[in-house]
């Protein structure tokens, strides 16, 4: 030891005491690896390019400004339309949430004990799911005609989709106690959906129908443009007429109207659960 | 030990004499049912919501009977027409061009979801209560509902189509910033749902606010956040699909015109790809949703 070493130097340290450095794994960089060259392949497939934001902007600013000098007189004819809206989102709600709720309980575990039924009631509704809304909508009009039969009908498949996946994880997930309290005293299947699994999942599933009413709002918009009547077909016929200024008073009142719903919902759901 | 000495004979048949009285004890009423004029009333206003809606909508309902043996046709024809499976040269082309713009919509809702997923990411933190002050909250809150508010359909028509003409670009944008809104809001739901140890062992330990931020918040978050990611893909194909009936690109575009004119073979060829590369990315996503919330499975037992 020299002079220089005023301090003695610390002894060895025993191995083990300082915790390791978190790292992450290898399983981790290979996902985020994945994740990247996925991205890289999107980005080139779709042609990313943001140079006609400040290129082509003088174009594309014309089309916006008239955006943003709505001709509000115009709502006033479009009021019909927003009645059908409605009723189109209510009455589809309304048959596509009780036909949901079937489904639902064919599709849980928990009230369907037989492992085919409801593992082919979950395929089914998942590949019920897996067309979206413009599908069933141009399957519809093809069926039934231009309209607003064909706006609910699609609407109706489209609901039952949603609100049967809801619905039966929240069956999965319910309290088994009641159900075996109906199983001791003797309740068939019916029986015991009706009297122990509906009470529980009745919040839930409330919730789940105001969801789905408040997408029906919004999904009516691409509906009606391929035909299911509502506002939707007024958005598309000034959309072909290229009357920014009359859209976009429509969609001003569609963003207040799809706004005030979410907050009336929020509201409803607060006093139901 | 016997339980009993002598058999009993229940109360209400004995009579009672003058000799041994029985004594009345008041028999508690039956509770009185709750009230259900509540229930009634409720339904009675749903029928009244309905019948007005019926009346209003003024659907072909005649159009319903006629329905049923139309869809039959149908769908034996799209069946045929998936049928055909690519050994003709015609079908060849179709299921390729189905599976090349289901591509293309799964590209658009990946490349939205990666935008929505960045931009939202450090919105949340600003619009959760315990990392941002008060008034940027409601502010920030506030500007993600009216986001949330507007239907992608609208802002693609609206805004994105104008500015960078038809294409999926287009399409992918819109659903970038239309993703904003909901993440934005699920992220700040996560963070606003944390565990204060963390963040008060990064600060005890001397750690700035991003240190809290990056050590504290993060890791508590980050699961759930990007399953909150993953589902958003999920939805974003469906809207991506949507979103290709006005012209932004992937499979909607095709849908769109091959039902204009009722080409019924490649219609079910179409739809039958559409559910298919659905169905598989929605069990992937899945998948890694839940191995991500609920941990690698535990290693089997080792004793025994």
């Amino acid at each position: 030891m020299t002079i220089l070493a005023l301090t003695p130097p610390a002894p060895p340290e025993p191995p083990g005491i300082r915790p390791a450095w978190p790292r992450p794994r290898g399983s981790s960089w290979a996902l985020l690896a994945a994740a990247g060259a996925v991205s890289v392949w999107a980005l080139i497939g779709i042609e990313f390019d943001l140079r006609p934001l400040w290129q082509d902007f003088g174009r594309g600013w014309f089309i916006i400004r008239e955006f943003f000098s709505p001709r509000w007189p115009f709502l006033v004819r479009t009021i019909p339309a927003w009645t059908e809206t409605l009723s189109i989102a209510v009455l589809a709600t309304l048959v596509g949430c009780s036909i949901g709720l079937a489904a639902a309980m064919l599709a849980s575990q928990v009230t369907t004990r037989n492992r085919l039924v409801h593992r082919g009631s979950r395929l089914l509704l998942s590949m019920v799911r897996s067309l979206p809304d413009v599908g069933y909508g141009l399957l519809f009009v093809a069926l039934v005609g231009v309209g607003s039969l064909a706006g609910i009908l699609a609407l109706v498949m489209f609901n039952i989709g949603i609100v049967a996946k809801l619905t039966a994880e929240t069956i999965d997930a319910i309290d088994p106690g009641p159900l075996e309290a109906a199983d001791a005293s003797g309740a068939d299947g019916l029986q015991r959906a009706r009297m122990t699994v509906l009470p529980q999942i009745l919040p839930n599933y409330l919730s789940y129908c105001l969801y789905v009413f408040e997408l029906n709002i919004r999904a009516s918009v691409v509906i009606g443009i391929v035909g299911g009547g509502g506002i939707g077909s007024v958005i598309q016929v000034e959309l072909n007429r290229f009357n920014y200024s009359n859209l976009s008073a429509i969609i001003v009142l569609l963003i207040v109207v799809v706004f005030s719903i979410d907050q009336f919902s929020r509201l409803l759901r607060r006093r139901i659960i | 030990m016997s339980a009993r000495t002598r058999p009993e004979t229940p109360s209400h048949k004995v009579k009672p004499t003058p000799s041994r009285p029985i004594p009345s004890r008041p028999i508690p009423s039956r509770p009185s049912l709750p009230h259900k004029w509540r229930y009634t009333v409720g339904r009675l206003l749903l029928l009244v919501v309905v019948i007005v809606s019926i009346a209003i909508v003024d659907a072909r309902w005649e159009r319903l009977a006629e329905a049923p043996p139309l869809f039959a046709d149908y769908s034996r024809l799209m069946l045929e027409g998936i049928g055909h499976y690519p050994g003709a040269d015609p079908y060849l082309d179709y299921w390729s061009m189905a599976m090349d713009l289901m591509l293309e919509s799964l590209q658009i809702a990946w490349v939205g979801t990666v935008i929505g997923a960045a931009l939202s990411f450090p919105v949340g933190f600003l619009a959760a209560s315990n990392v941002a002050p008060p008034a940027v909250v409601f502010a920030v809150r506030q500007v993600l509902n009216v986001i949330r508010a507007i239907p992608e359909l609208i802002l693609a028509i609206a805004v994105m189509l104008p500015l960078f003409g038809l294409g999926p670009l287009a399409g992918a944008l819109a659903i970038g910033v239309g993703s904003i809104g909901t993440l934005g809001k699920l992220t700040s739901e996560a963070i606003e749902g944390i565990d204060r140890g963390p963040v008060d062992a990064v600060r005890s330990a001397g750690g700035n606010a991003l240190q809290v931020l990056r050590w504290g918040v993060l890791p508590q978050i980050l699961p759930e956040v990007v399953a909150f990611w993953l589902y958003r893909f999920e939805i974003n194909i469906r809207a991506s699909a949507i979103l290709g009936v006005v012209g932004a690109g992937g499979i909607g575009s095709l849908l769109s015109q091959l039902f204009d004119r009722r080409l019924w073979d490649r219609i079910g060829i179409t739809i039958a790809v559409i559910i298919v590369v659905t169905v598989i990315v929605d069990q992937i996503s899945g998948m890694i949703r839940h191995r991500i919330i609920a941990g690698p499975k535990p290693a089997a037992p080792t004793a025994e």
